[in-house]
Parts: C-alpha cells; structure tokens; sequence
C-alpha cells in the first residue's frame, strides 16, 4: 500500500474526508467527493429513488465523452420527426447539459487539486484517454445518476472495459503499479458519501463489481486488471466495490485460492457466478447468446445484461412458504395422499404466478432521461430506456424460502401420510395455535427430512416445486415488451414476509424469518457442507435463473492457514461442477458477532454479508443482526 | 457390527490430506487435562444440551435426574426444550450403514477420503476395521490415533488404513501419566512400528502452555522423531475455546495447567534439529 493510499484510507475510516465536501478546502484527493460542487451543498441524505439495477453502459460514455454524446443526440433529436420522442430527447439533452454545467463550475473549485483539475480538462468533455481520468469520469457519472435518483447501479464488468485503458497507460510507460494505486484510490473513493444514499439498509448500495467470465470461445477473460482488482479489495478490506466473480469448469484453481484469501476477510464476497449454468439459462429466456455471455450481476445478485439491457430483476417475490400454508390449511382435510396435497400446491403455485404476472402487467419504471443516456438504443431510438429504449424490459420474480417450503410439505409427507403419527386435524391446529402447547410435535416435524442433508425425501420435493414455479413463471409476457424470469433469491423478504406467514409446517413459528435466498431453512442442522452443495445443486438450474445464491457459512477458524483455505477453494470448484448456479461463501465467527451486538464500540469495522450485500454489523437493524447470527448457530 | 459414532464431520479441514470427511468414535482410554472434545471420553451415549440459542426457560433441567451431583438430562429433557437445542450425543451405527453414508459423498472425496478420529478409534477396533474393509479400494482412508493400544490391535490398523495421523504430546512418561492419565510407553513402541511401516503418516503435537510446549518437552519430542526417522510435524496450538464443550456435557472444565499463558511455537528446537513443521 502507497503512502498516499494509506492516507487515503484513513480518511475514509476517520470520516475526514468529509471536509472536503465544502467549498472552502482544499482538495488533495484523487477523487471527488459529494457536495463538492454536485450536491450543491444541501449536505441532506437523498432519500427515495427511482428506478435502477442496471449496469449502464459507463464504456461508451467515458469513451466518447459528453460532448460527442451530446452531438450524437442533437443529431438524433434533428433527425426525428415524432415530436413526442423530439421532446423526450429534448428532455435527455437538458439533464446533459446540466451535467456538464456543474462539471465546469466544480473544476474551477479545485484549482489547486492539480491532478484531478488536469483530469477534468478533458473529462468529461472529452473522452477519457487515460486510467485514471477513465476512473475519474465514472466517479462523476455516479454521482450525477446518484442525484438524478437512479438507485443501486453496479460497475459491470469493469475488468473488461477499462482494460484498453490500462493497455493504454502500460503503453505510454506508466508502471502497473502507479496503476494499482489509482485503482485503490478509486476503490476508497467509491465508499465515500454511504451515509448520504442509505437502501434498505445501511451498505445496500448496489455497488457490484464483476470480474473474470469467458468468452464465447470458452476463453478465459480473467485479466491482469481482474487480478489488481481481487488485490486491491483484499488489501483495502472494504465494502466496496462488491466482488461476484464469474466463473466455470475451466476456472484454473489458483483463482479460486485467490478468491477464498478473500472470502478470509470476511466481508462475504467475492460472490460466484457460474458461467456454465447462467449463460445457457439465460438463452433460455431468449437473451441473445451474445448477451448472456456478458452477463453482470444487478445490485446483489440478479443476473442482467449490461449496457442494452433495462430488466427489472426484483420486481416481485414469490413467497413459498406462504402459498404451502395456505394449501395445508384450504386443502388439507380434502386429500387423502400425499400427492393429491401436492397437485393442490402446483395448483396454488400457478395461481400465486398468475397474480404476481397480473399485478404489475405492463408497468414501467418513471422515465429516467439521464440514465437512458446510458443504456445503448436509447438516444438513437430517443426512447425512455424503460418504454422500449432497452433492448431487454424483462421481469425476475424471486423466490424466497423454498428450503422452508420443501422442509414443510416433506414434513407432512412424513407424519401425516407416509407414517401417520400426527392427525391432520392435530397439524393444522399446532399451526393455527402457532406450537402453543404442541411443543413434542413441532420436535417431531423439525426430525423429518429437510433440504440441505442431500435427503430426496425433502430434495425432490424442493426439485418439484421449482420446477413448477418456474414453468409457471418463466417466458410469460410481462406486457411491457419483456418476458418473466423465475429465482431463488429472497432479498429482504426473508424477513420482510416472513414476518407476514403464520407458523410452517416445518416447525417455524410465526413470523420467523425464512433462509436467506437459497439456503437451508435456518435452525436446521445438515449433515454438513458436503451435503448442503449436492442437495442444492440436483435441480437444472438453467431454469430458475434469475438469480439468488447458495449461501453457506464458515467459521472463520477454517479459513486461519493456507491448508484451510486451499481445501475452502476446492470446495467452491465442487459446488461448481456440480453445476450450481451461484455461492455466496461467508466467513463467519458466532461468538465475536454476540459480543459486537453487546459492546459495538469495539467493532466499528465489523462487516458482515447480509444478504446480497455486506454492511457494517453495528449500522444494521437488529432483525438482520440476528439473522446473520442465527445463520451460523451450527457452525464449529 | 455397531458402534458408536459421535459425529460425522463432512468438510473436515485439518484431519488429513485432500477434502475429507472425519467420523468421529466415541470412547477413548486416555484423560487429557486440556481435551476440547470431551463427549469423545466416554463409551456410551450421552445426551447434551447446546447452548447456542437457548432461552434459559428451565425445561430442561427440570425433566433431568441428579446423579453423584451432576444433572442427567433424560429424554424428556430432550423432547421438552423448545429450541430443540438437546441431543442425544453417540449414536449406535451398524458398519455397512456408516460406509453407506460416508460412500454417498464418494464423489467429492475423490481427492481426499476419509478420516476416522475420536476419541480414540482404535477403542472400537472390530467396529473400526469393519468400516475400513468396508471403505476398501473405495475411498482413501485415515486413522487419527493417540497411538495407545494393544500392539496387535496397531500392526492390524497399519494393515487397514491408508494414513495415519498420530498424536505424540508428552516425551516423558510420568508427565505423560499425569497429564492424560496413562503411560507412554506402548504408545511409543506403535509409533516405531508405524515408522518402520512404511505407512504414510503425519505427527501432530498439540502445543498446551507450560504442559507440551516447553523446550524440555520439545527437545524430548525432537529426538523422538529423530530416532524414528521423522522430519515433519503438524503442530496444535492449544484454543481457549476448548473448555466450551464441558458445560454442554453438565461437566466442568478444570484444566490442570494455566490456559492464560500464551502458547509457545518451539521453533528454534525444530529448526535447529532440521525438522519441518507448520502450525495448524
């Protein structure tokens, strides 16, 4: 680490860095920070946003410039002869033009700044011809979309589209690294400012970063700059940028070695993408193969196209559990097999996707003329990237607790049906009373088979719920140009509705939360990881993939030497060539989270994966505090 | 055959070389003043409570027996707990069941295999050989041992397994005793047996403060390990954490040796003697 980065960093854990958002300081920073000109000193958090997750295309325009991006849409504005899209490009010309207003205004602000005042007498004006003025003009455009409400925009793959600029640099005899310093830079500067745009929760910021992939040809695409990137966030141990790296059967094993020294860090990332199952799902769902094979992740880990597309991945969440229970409680008394309860679900499932389809059939996001400027199509089409500017306007409906749903019906299955030992009368009164006074036989249903322990007693039925869901989800219009995409994730949902669904068959009380995404319920002890990854890699998951991953837990005392880590490495392969679709691994160590929830002054840089995102434990609610806790009961 | 298996751990990290999986055997003959795995110690099966999660709310306790003054829990304390947190800890297994089980992740221990630890495995030796007769040209089988059994029961484990890992902790004998509760010396006569075996193995040394990390006890370990031709060692260093299990067996942890010291990494003596080691 430079002098200067580690100035740089300091800064970032003091907060000193802050000054600078006033006028009067005197910039040494490499980057700008907010309220520095493009706040415009209201120094409030912006609350609320509009639409987003989507990974904009910052290659073209940090290439060409703003004021060859302005050209292009005069141009376009000229030619066109419907006044409607003239005004809509009237529309995206002003929020340029703003833009480059405040870019003027702040670089005679920091005047004294020389290097980041060289940088800004190009950019954004002009393209970027440099590394650093590339970073410099992506950190401007954040800001600016930041302001202009566009929420939770990923950095895409940035190992592939900076590349020609470090080519560039390496060419005009600027050292790698000189190189990695600008990058670390840059890394710190994406941190700054988290307390003036908060998500759900303090960290959900959206701010992914994908690297590594392969080609069409099956080439790896893991570069030099990949390489920086993975050092540079396991020196700096920052939240930010979010590492998903993109990997497949060929991913040599040193990069899954140098993956999991990451994961050691316990930030919860890198996050993996398997390249061999995402890419043919998403042809699958009628993306170009061309497009898939570019795939990034959205703000945690919804798979998008970048730069065309404008999908919008979390739009709705299946709740699982939910749809089970009702049809226990509805159905129940009418089945007399296992089978017939279990068309009655497949009926249920159906149902709860018409809805779900019909709820939101042919919505759009508000228009959002400065990020459109950003998705390809739209300036040429002048057409609001929501409203067919983009070239994909998909829908993901995640699916949030199958684990729980699974465990529940195998449950019933079990005491119910095949072995008769609980009435249906008995079951559906424990669960109406929420287990008052039903104690032993919710410890019977929490004995029966569950996802997880590589059982197909739970595994098939999680495998045939899946697979209804998504036949019934997927490839169905969404009425707004797009189709529907159906996945394993649950977002915050697995606290949010579960804290709606009355107690589960499975032995969960009310309002539990679910697993997080695609996980083994919480509370449930597997036979161990072994078991975990095969039981979560049995069904074709080329069909449900809209994203939301396997997400393990280790104790961090696994991961104390090379042995441990090399062996961790090989796990992640495993669940790879098993054909998982996505892991989340987190390092994780039970007694010193307890002890941060009572003395937090002692652990201000406490981070923890939350759920597609890694936050400071100390700025979370207590629910997501306890669920992190709760997830590593059975750890070591 | 049965036996009494007390836990089977899939992803096991540091019991061998590769990905394996380590099954855990109850009962050992030896006491060890500083063993984090105490519901290995005895034979039968016992029921335990975790304390992770629980609430406090006493079910528990008032469905358990007292005995000599410890709390028994019984199997009503089990089905009462609402958290679900007691378990019975040894669970009966017929030989063909457990290689079932173990076989059924054949496929990702194809680098690695399988370890059988404990306890001490060679205490349910029958059971034991069953099982790795059962795992034959299968898997990659080891044996952690603390090397204490009678010498046929050894050379036949040396003709059953792959791997050993072998515990050596104290050079001297009356130490030994005092500290684990039995002499040595036979432990020292497998030892030489298993180097003249041909066998591949690995030593492992726990390192207790003031107890197996001095430089007397090192110095005696070194030359051990020199007679027997041995230039590599696995070292343990001693976890606080190791106490926390008695509580959840109702026993109490009373380490005969300080466990604030810090640990000490004879690394001088190793180097000096040219043995290789790593920490673990």
């Amino acid at each position: 680490m430079t002098k200067l980065v580690e100035a740089l960093l300091k800064q970032l854990k003091d907060n000193s860095y802050r000054q600078y958002r006033t006028k009067e300081t005197e910039s040494p920073i490499l980057y700008p920070v907010d309220l520095f000109g493009f706040n415009m000193g209201c120094g409030k958090p912006l609350k609320g946003a509009d639409g987003g997750n989507v990974s904009p295309n910052y290659k073209r325009i940090i290439t060409m410039g703003f004021d060859a991006t302005r050209k292009e849409l005069t141009e376009s504005i000229s030619a066109a002869e419907d006044e409607a899209k003239k005004e809509y490009g009237m529309r995206m010309l002003e929020k340029l033009d703003e833009c480059i207003r405040v870019c003027d205004e702040y670089r005679e602000t920091v005047r004294s700044n020389r290097r980041l005042c060289n940088a800004l007498q190009n950019v954004p004006h002009k393209g970027a011809s440099t590394f650093y003025e590339a970073c410099v003009f992506i950190k401007l455009c954040i800001y600016f979309l930041r302001i202009d409400k566009a929420a939770h925009l990923g950095f895409g793959r940035f190992d592939q589209y900076m590349y020609s600029f470090y080519e560039n640099d390496k060419k005009n005899g600027v050292t790698d690294e000189e190189i990695f310093e600008t990058l670390e830079a840059f890394f710190i500067s994406i941190n700054y400012d988290s307390d003036l745009y908060t998500g759900v929760q303090q960290g959900d910021n959206g701010q992914s970063m994908v690297l590594g992939g392969f080609d069409k040809e099956g080439n790896s695409m893991y570069n030099e700059l990949s390489e920086m990137c993975m050092r540079a966030s396991l020196e700096l141990n920052l939240i930010d940028p979010k590492i998903n790296l993109r990997v497949g059967k060929n991913t040599p094993d040193e990069i899954y070695v140098k993956a999991t020294q990451l994961t050691k860090q316990g930030l919860g990332f890198p996050q993996y993408c398997n390249d061999d199952v995402v890419v043919p799902g998403l042809v699958k769902l009628g993306y170009e193969r061309e497009d898939a094979l570019n795939y990034v992740v959205a703000a945690c880990w919804e798979y998008i196209i970048p730069n065309s597309g404008a999908d919008f991945p979390n739009i709705r969440t299946f709740n699982f559990p939910l749809v089970v229970n009702n049809t226990l409680h509805q159905k129940l008394n009418l089945c007399e097999s296992f089978d017939e309860l279990l068309a009655e679900v497949d009926s249920a499932i159906k149902c709860e996707s018409d809805r779900l389809i019909q709820s939101v059939y042919g919505y759009a996001e508000k228009n959002q003329p400065l990020l459109s400027l950003f998705i390809d199509g739209c300036i040429q089409k002048l057409a609001d990237m929501w409203r067919g500017g983009a070239k994909y306007t998909n829908f993901g409906c995640h699916g949030a607790g199958i684990s729980n749903a699974a465990d529940a019906l195998a449950a019933v299955k079990r005491c119910v049906f095949d072995e008769q030992t609980v009435t249906k009368a008995e079951l559906l009164q424990a669960l109406e009373s929420n287990f008052e006074g039903f104690s032993e036989l919710r410890n019977t249903l929490r004995s029966c088979p569950k996802m997880g322990n590589n059982d197909a007693e739970a595994d098939d039925i999680a495998m045939h719920l899946m697979s209804v869901f998504s036949k019934s989800m997927n490839n169905r219009s969404n009425g707004s140009g797009g189709v529907w995409r159906a996945g394993t994730g649950s977002a915050m949902e697995y606290i949010f509705t579960a804290a709606k669904c009355p107690a589960t068959a499975d032995g969960r009380k009310a309002s539990e939360p679910y697993s997080s995404s695609f996980s083994p319920s919480l509370d449930v002890k597997t036979n161990g990881l072994l078991s975990v990854i095969q039981s979560f890699t049995k069904y074709d998951m080329t069909d449900i993939i809209n994203g939301g991953p396997l997400t393990l837990e280790i104790h961090d005392s696994v991961l104390r030497n090379d042995i441990g880590i090399e062996k961790t490495a090989q796990l992640v392969k495993l669940y790879v060539e098993l054909g998982g679709h996505q892991l989340q691994l987190n390092s994780i160590n039970r007694e010193r989270l307890l002890d941060a929830q009572k003395n937090p002054e002692k652990y201000p840089n406490l981070i923890v994966r939350v759920w597609g995102w890694s936050g400071y434990f100390n700025e979370l609610d207590i629910e997501f505090q306890n669920h992190v806790i709760r997830r590593c009961e059975y750890l070591g | 055959m049965q036996g009494c298996v007390f836990s089977i751990e899939e992803f096991s990290v540091y019991d061998g070389p590769g990905i394996r999986s380590s099954i855990f055997l109850k009962g050992c003959p030896l006491r060890c003043s500083w063993c984090h795995n105490p519901e290995g110690q005895r034979s039968t099966a016992e029921i335990v409570r975790s304390p992770n999660g629980c609430i406090g709310c006493g079910n528990c306790i008032n469905s358990a027996e007292k005995k000599n003054g410890e709390t028994v829990f019984t199997l009503e304390s089990i089905k009462n707990c609402p958290k679900g947190l007691l378990r019975v800890c040894g669970e009966w297994m017929e030989s063909g069941a457990l290689c079932e089980k173990i076989l059924k992740n054949r496929k990702l221990l194809k680098n690695g295999g399988v370890t059988f630890s404990g306890g001490e495995p060679l205490m349910q030796s029958s059971f034991l050989f069953e099982c790795l007769a059962g795992l034959k040209g299968q898997l990659h089988t080891a044996i952690q041992t603390c090397g204490f059994c009678g010498e046929d029961v050894f050379e036949k484990a040396l003709l059953s397994a792959d791997f050993f890992l072998f515990d050596l902790k104290l050079a001297d004998g009356a130490q030994h005793k005092r500290y684990t509760g039995v002499s040595n010396e036979v432990i020292l006569t497998n030892f030489s047996k298993l180097a003249q075996s041909g066998k591949d193995f690995v030593v492992r040394i726990p390192l207790i403060p003031t107890v197996t990390d001095t430089a007397e006890n090192t110095e005696g370990i070194v030359k051990i390990l020199k007679e027997n031709g041995v230039s590599y060692a696995e070292l343990l260093p001693y976890n606080k954490m190791a106490g926390g299990k008695y509580k959840m067996l109702g026993r109490e942890y009373r380490p005969d040796f300080d466990e604030g010291m810090t640990v000490n990494i004879p690394k001088e003596i190793f180097d000096k003697n040219g043995i290789a080691f790593k920490v673990l």
